[in-house]
């Protein structure tokens, strides 16, 4: 068993999905908390959808469906904040408004295209295990850029998160930080889904957080328990596949749930 | 001739073709103490989402330390406790430590890291409000009252000039009350602090405050306490026995 | 402060009316060639079955492929619209319950006292997905009926019977015409499948790995050649971490070169091999549907198969 162990990791692609996953899981997780406390949870789905849409878009005009697809979204992602504001929509509504747009967008270039050459669902479906070194690197200068933004900008994520109002007053720019939380996660869902696909994406966007705050005794805390949770599902949920034979993205996606569960149970004992 | 603290003029504001504000004018100088009183829905606390800047008035200018609002920059000089807390969320991961540093946002610049000073703030902050055996709990955990001074200790934790304080005891024993008024007290007298607390409980401000400014839409009394129990206008307003009872309450309880 | 009330109402109505906008568009049907009374209107389910059909009718018929050009049909619904053109249809050519597992659902639902319904499936014995090897356990779709039948050439020539079958029904005047036009066809098939035999006889390998789908057992089966596929089902799905690694020992050990790629997704799976073992990436057609730009340009079953074949030569190094 050890040397199928060692065998295993010699292995190009597990390395670069422990690495990239690992890195994903922090870049979801970690956005996720703030997410979360918004009521932005389903975020990761509906820019994941309007993702889809922005691909059909790039085929139609015949370009890289992937970078056609990151300004899409990034504005997509301002839309719904401006939908919050100006139409006081609550969060859920206006991702589903902006979701089914980019939805419908893509079935329709689909259609009036008369068809692409690559299954547009295709694209929905990355695979960890087929992860290449250029996202590799992509996922780690993403974190890296996330978790400089974090640190910089801590106190006001965490004032805005807590109570928008009580933040203006004390001289933050609230639209600012809002909109970096949202710009940061549209870059994420974009790199995220190529690389894991949207069944990941959504996943570990709301469950290591939501998994964390049943056992949070702070704000830092919850943020650390959260990347935890989404790293150690990763890793975890590679080996276990391997393991049991079973694919990679459900094993990882049941592992987080399996966290949430003991994590529920533990609140819930204490 | 020195800046006001807050300067309001002709100040008007329509929410949804509905006067909510009509003809706003008062000045409040520095080391001012007033009590922003009146009944439910008569916009106090519109008022002051547009002294800090949250809404534009559809007439007249507001300023603050002399300046719009809008373009104000010396947050720090500013504590502000909310009515309540708009999606207040029960299961918050902050514990009131955290919570409480957030008031000293407005002093730091880039990058803001978090220095001894900072806690030690902090954490004097929390014992002048009583709080400092629960700063590791959860915000969304403590009880009303307990969230209440939570909010009060980031609002103070700045030694901001200017105290903007919407409903502060609603939800305070009498005692811890009759505590938070004397730090108030202090704060105001000792340091120049001015304050403004917006309350329904005429008489019991009445008490501290060295001005009243009753708000029913309009400006329907501005000046003293004294004032306020031989005003005309307040009698007129709510009828002479209402008003008696607001003035003399307080005298029932001290016996 | 009126303005910006009614300019963000506006701008939420104007939104809401576009999603609502696509969404419909996104409904309607094509526009439909109109069929005059003589021209039988056809709708045939894959991209084989249309081009066999095709091949049959001539001119004689309106052959419409109900599958959009690139999509892959292993996971394809049919919309309302879809229904709609199968109901109005003279003719309705099917693979089998086995892809098109819809089929039996909506034939209940079809009221057109017209339509012939034709099963091509008939009269053909199918396979399971069963991997050719000696000790393999095979966990992988045991028992799972492999629908890809087609790709056996002498199966497509039951297939065109099947079809001529049920033109000559619906069709008796132009009888003639369509059987000449099907044993002609058959003909090619049976020059296609010779070409096959032979060239695929004297290789230097016999077997060849697909980090796709489960799709050419039939073919391998009859040419006598060894097939594994990364991973069955749909085109979707997702290969175990050891099936990968599995894939990589096999190319090692029947030291293959080659890795095969399958149309209109994808290929991740082939990639990650090509970059790991340092095999050169083939195309493979499974010849379920075809992409836009090859149905513009005209592309038959037939040349699906002969581009195959060379891939196939290059792949299990022939002569």
């Amino acid at each position: 068993m050890m040397m199928n162990a060692l065998d295993f990791l010699s292995h190009a692609f597990v390395q670069k999905a422990l690495i990239a996953g690992s890195f994903i899981a922090v870049l979801c997780s970690t956005l996720g908390v703030f997410l979360v406390l918004r009521r932005l949870s389903l975020i990761g789905d509906g820019l994941a959808h309007v993702t889809f849409g922005s691909i059909a878009v790039g085929l139609f005009f015949k370009s890289s469906p992937v970078y056609v697809a990151v300004p899409i979204v990034m504005l997509s992602s301002l839309g719904i904040l401006k939908l919050i504001e100006k139409a006081r929509l609550y969060g859920d509504a206006a991702i589903g408004i902006v979701s089914s747009l980019g939805i419908a967008a893509g079935v329709l270039m689909a259609s009036i295209a008369g068809g692409f050459n690559v299954d547009l669902f295709s694209y929905l479906f990355g695979n960890i295990l087929s992860i290449s070194i250029e996202e590799v690197i992509a996922s780690i200068v993403l974190s890296i850029i996330l978790i400089t933004v974090i640190l910089l900008f801590y106190q006001e994520l965490l004032s805005v998160t807590f109570d928008e109002e009580s933040a203006k007053a004390s001289g933050v720019n609230t639209e600012r930080i809002n909109s970096i939380l949202v710009l940061l996660t549209a870059l994420t869902v974009v790199l995220a889904m190529k690389m894991v696909g949207i069944m990941l994406v959504s996943a570990l966007l709301i469950i290591p957080s939501v998994t964390a705050l049943q056992m949070a005794r702070s704000f830092k805390s919850t943020m650390f328990i959260a990347a935890i949770a989404g790293v150690l599902s990763v890793v975890l949920g590679i080996c276990i596949s391997f393991v049991a034979d079973l694919p990679t993205g459900a094993t990882i996606v049941l592992l987080n749930i399996l966290f949430f569960v003991c994590a529920f149970i533990y609140k819930t004992l204490r | 001739m020195p800046v006001e603290v807050i300067s309001v003029d002709g100040l008007s504001f329509q929410y949804n073709a509905v006067d909510v504000l009509a003809d706003i004018s008062f000045d409040l100088s520095e080391g001012g103490y007033m009590g922003l009183v009146g009944p439910n829905g008569s916009g106090k606390t519109t008022l002051i989402k547009l002294l800090l800047g949250f809404q534009k008035p559809t007439k007249g200018a507001v300023k603050l330390f002399g300046y719009d609002p809008a373009g104000f920059q010396d947050w720090y000089k500013i504590g502000y406790l909310p009515q309540k807390i708009v999606s207040f969320n029960p299961n918050f991961p902050a514990t009131v430590k955290e919570i409480v540093a957030l008031g000293l946002i407005s002093r730091k610049k880039l990058p803001k890291r978090s220095r001894r000073a900072d806690k030690l703030a902090v954490g004097h902050a929390m014992e002048l409000m009583d709080i400092s055996d629960i700063k590791n709990e959860l915000i969304g955990e403590l009880s009303g009252g307990q969230q209440q001074r939570a909010l009060i200790a980031k609002a103070i934790v700045s030694e901001p000039e200017l105290l903007i304080l919407d409903e502060p005891t609603t939800a305070i024993d009498p005692e811890t009350r009759e505590k938070f008024f004397s730090l108030l007290k202090e704060l105001n007298e000792q340091k120049k602090v001015t304050i403004i607390i917006i309350t329904h409980d005429t008489g019991t401000i009445g008490k501290y405050a060295s001005k009243l400014l009753y708000l029913d839409k309009k400006i329907i009394f501005y000046g003293s306490f004294e004032a306020f129990c031989v005003s005309r206008e307040m009698s007129d307003y709510f009828g002479e026995y209402s008003q008696h009872l607001i003035c003399h309450r307080h005298d029932v309880i001290n016996q | 402060m009126m303005e910006n009330i009614f300019k963000a109402r506006n701008i939420l109505n104007f939104l809401l009316i576009l999603a609502l906008f696509f969404t419909l568009i996104s409904c309607q049907k094509k526009e439909e060639p109109s069929t005059g009374q003589k021209k039988l209107n056809i709708v045939a389910t894959l991209f084989p079955l249309y081009d066999f059909t095709r091949n049959i009718v001539g001119d004689k018929a309106q052959v419409t492929l109900l599958l959009p050009p690139g999509v892959e049909p292993h996971s394809f619904e049919p919309k309302p619209g879809d229904m709609l053109r199968i109901n109005n249809a003279d003719l309705f050519i099917y693979t089998g319950k086995y892809m098109e597992p819809w089929v039996e659902g909506i034939l209940k639902g079809l009221d057109s006292k017209k339509l012939v319904i034709v099963d091509t499936s008939r009269g053909i014995a199918l396979n399971e997905e069963k991997e050719d090897e000696k000790g393999h356990d095979d966990k992988h779709g045991h028992g799972k009926i492999d629908p890809h039948m087609w790709l056996d050439l002498s199966n497509a020539q039951k297939i065109t019977d099947n079809i001529l079958a049920g033109l000559v029904q619906k069709d008796a005047g132009n009888s003639d015409y369509y059987t000449k036009n099907a044993e002609a066809y058959k003909a090619k098939l049976r020059e296609m499948d010779a070409k096959y035999r032979d060239a695929l006889s004297t290789c230097k390998r016999h077997t060849f790995i697909h980090g796709g789908h489960f799709a050419f057992g039939y073919l391998a089966n009859r040419y006598n050649i060894r097939y594994i596929a990364a991973y069955h089902g749909s085109p979707d799905a997702e290969p175990t971490p050891r099936r990968l690694i599995e894939l990589k020992n096999k190319m090692k050990q029947y030291d293959i070169k080659y890795i095969y790629f399958e149309e209109l997704i994808l290929p991740r799976v082939s990639e990650v091999i090509s970059r790991e073992t340092g095999a050169v990436m083939l195309k493979l057609h499974g010849a379920h549907n075809v992409s836009k730009e090859d149905m513009d340009k005209g592309i038959t079953f037939l040349a699906v198969m002969e581009e195959n074949l060379k891939n196939l030569k290059v792949g299990l190094e022939c002569q």
